[in-house]
């Protein structure tokens, strides 16, 4: 994918346009935002990480222009601000997510490939199929092989943000976020124990698992090779 | 000193009421003439009148009998009788020459310069009859009520200056006091206060809310001054931790990676533990207010349950909800989540193996309570309210992992919503209860 980096520490820049080179992408970086800016509104990215404190130019106010001047890109906010406010003032000037500093490198890569466009499907899915396991969206059941699944209503919920990210490393917090709509860290292992469990009804019985952990990640849902 | 606010407001009413004091002054004396000389001229007509029927019944000896008599009469207005060519039979105007119908004659009597005023009017065969009374009442009437309405005015302008100048003092001397105490804050004396006086005016509510105000900003730098003290002593220990693993990773290569990924684990707690200081110092900074809106601790109970309950199975323990159909509270619902979170974590920790944890949601009279009970070994009474503190841990959970910010948050979370955090002995076991104020 084609990343734009828009950040002004240079450490930092470097650092991830290094590490999300190695991950495969190719990676510009702008260290201020009038460039920053620049680059935004003339190239198409896949995905744009933004840092939300920038001189010269606020980032929100970067967001808000390339937003306005009709760029569509996936924008991920990094901030230094831990605020529930801000995070929200961030989304409303239409950023697609927002990562609070300091984070781990796998929780930046996984959210920057959970936010890079795919192509739209031709139809309304109703349903999300990976190998031999169908989620049915309207009936609300799930099976595998053919036999029917029972889940929780939460295990559902899981079950279905994996589907729909299948391929893509999700992370604890993406989950937490996402399918509990928890933004803060609880210090219980509750991602763990749902995750044990659907894992134990998806995968137990089965000869290849579908549900996989990525260690220092966070998990994965994928074909079998 | 017209830029004392109270003195050109004082200056202003006095000059104002001044004014209204001429003005009705004025009206008063020219009503009151008004009246008087129409009462005045109406006896006068009415005596002339009962001459003119004298003179017809009785003949001219019966007027001239009717003046005379009159003229001993003592406070009766005065008469003359002419006969034709002037010349005067009786009266005291008798002498006096005034044309037919009403005029003023001055001198007539005799008594100096006295205005009079008279009704001429004849009689057959060429008599004339004069009949007249002096202005002397009405002018001193007049002249009472100037003088009084001077009085008035004086008293008023005296009245207005004094009045406002007391005003003025007491008015000065009561921001002087407010201003003093803003100074003495500037000047760093965060204690200082201004001198409520108990009368409720608005000066005083004045100085209620300018106190409150400074009590919440002492109370503000108060929490800031807690956070920076808490980061310098309860971070230095695993900062000390994390240094001392970097340096072993640095002097044995062998074990470099074990003591990288130790020393991360490290400063991911470093961080977490920052963090949630960072967010109590927000929370109790009450930023937070402005995301208020109808919460359902039923709903929040649900959610919170739901995703710890197969935690606490794992741990062999279970986690219930006891909720009303809905137990409505405003707030900030992510606030309130993780608050009860919070309260569940810290059952889930330190009840027990084995342990029965509920949460309970119940919609009282007037107000939504919310609580995790337990029946787990329970807290002893002197240590319930310390729990609240930063950083504070009874002494056997030391070695179980924590930071000693859970309940602190729960704490500033319930402050912000106006609501009432207890310990609360469950025999056996503990009980959270967190008490929320009635929805207006």
């Amino acid at each position: 994918m084609k990343l734009l980096i828009v950040e002004d520490d240079k450490e930092t820049a470097a650092y991830l346009k290094r590490a999300l080179s190695e991950a495969g992408h190719t990676v510009d970086a702008a260290a201020s935002g009038r460039s920053g800016l620049l680059l935004a509104a003339g190239e198409p990215y896949d995905v744009i990480i933004l840092d939300r404190m920038l001189p010269e130019i606020d980032g929100v106010a970067i967001l808000r222009t390339i937003r306005a001047s009709g760029v569509k890109t996936p924008v991920l906010l990094l901030t230094a601000l831990g605020g529930i406010d801000d995070r929200v003032e961030g989304l409303e000037a239409g950023g697609d997510d927002y990562l609070v500093k300091p984070f781990a490198f796998a929780e930046l890569l996984a959210r920057v490939n959970a936010l890079a466009r795919r192509p739209p499907p031709q139809e309304v899915r109703t349903e999300l199929v990976v190998a031999d396991l169908k989620l049915d969206l309207l009936k609300h059941t799930v099976s595998r092989a053919g036999r029917r699944i029972e889940l929780q209503p939460r295990e559902f919920q899981l079950l279905e943000y994996l589907l729909r990210h299948a391929g893509r490393v999700v992370t604890r917090t993406m989950l937490l976020e996402s399918v509990w709509d928890f933004h803060f860290d609880p210090k219980t292992n509750i991602v763990e124990t749902h995750m044990s469990r659907l894992r134990g009804k998806i995968d137990r019985g089965h000869a290849c698992e579908l549900i996989h952990t990525v260690r220092g990640a966070g998990y994965v849902l994928r074909e079998p090779d | 000193m017209f830029r004392s606010s109270t003195l050109r407001l004082a200056a202003l009413y006095t000059a104002v009421f001044a004014l209204s004091v001429v003005v009705l002054g004025v009206i008063t004396v020219l009503t009151t003439r008004g009246a008087l000389s129409a009462q005045f001229d109406a006896r006068i007509a009415a005596e002339s009148a009962a001459l003119v029927q004298e003179y017809r019944s009785e003949g001219l000896n019966g007027v001239i009998e009717a003046v005379r008599e009159r003229d001993r009469t003592p406070g009766a207005v005065d008469y003359g009788l002419q006969a034709p060519a002037g010349r005067p039979i009786a009266g005291r105007l008798a002498a006096s020459r005034a044309a037919i119908g009403w005029s003023v004659l001055r001198g007539g009597r005799g008594r100096g310069e006295e205005a009079i005023r008279v009704l001429a009017i004849d009689l057959p065969d060429g008599y004339r009859l004069m009949v007249g009374d002096d202005d002397e009442r009405i002018e001193a009437l007049e002249g009472a009520l100037v003088r009084g309405f001077a009085g008035a005015f004086v008293g008023v302008v005296v009245l207005g200056v004094a009045g406002g100048y007391a005003l003025n003092r007491d008015v000065h001397r009561r921001l002087t006091a407010i201003s003093g105490t803003a100074e003495a804050i500037i000047d760093g004396d965060l204690g200082r206060r201004v001198p409520v006086r108990g009368s409720d005016d608005d000066l005083d509510r004045l100085a209620l809310t300018f106190n409150r105000m400074l009590d919440r900003i002492a109370g503000l730098m108060e929490s800031l001054k807690q956070v920076s003290s808490d980061i310098a002593h309860d971070m230095r220990t695993p900062l000390t931790r994390l240094r001392h693993k970097l340096e072993a990773g640095l002097s044995a290569p062998q074990e470099r990676g074990q003591a990288l990924e130790s020393a991360l684990a490290d400063l991911d707690s470093i961080l977490d533990t920052f963090a949630g200081l960072l967010r109590i110092a927000q929370i109790e900074g009450g930023a937070r207010r402005a995301a208020f809106r109808t919460s359902d601790l039923s709903a929040i109970g649900l959610t919170v349950v739901e995703a710890f309950a197969p935690s606490a199975e794992d741990a062999q323990q279970t986690l219930r909800l006891e909720a009303d159909a809905t137990a409505p509270v405003v707030g900030d619902p992510e606030l309130l989540t993780q608050m009860l979170a919070n309260l569940v974590e810290n059952a889930l920790r330190h009840a027990g193996p084995g342990a029965d944890i509920r949460v309970v949601a119940t919609l009282g009279e007037t107000a939504a309570t919310l609580s995790v009970i337990d029946n787990g070994p329970g807290v002893p009474a002197l240590e319930r309210e310390r729990l609240f503190d930063r950083f504070y841990r009874l002494e056997r959970s030391r070695s179980t992992p924590g930071s000693g910010l859970g309940l602190a948050l729960v704490a500033a979370v319930a402050k912000l919503h106006g609501a009432e955090v207890r310990l609360i002995a469950a025999d056996p076991g503990l009980e959270a209860r967190v008490t929320f104020p009635a929805m207006s």
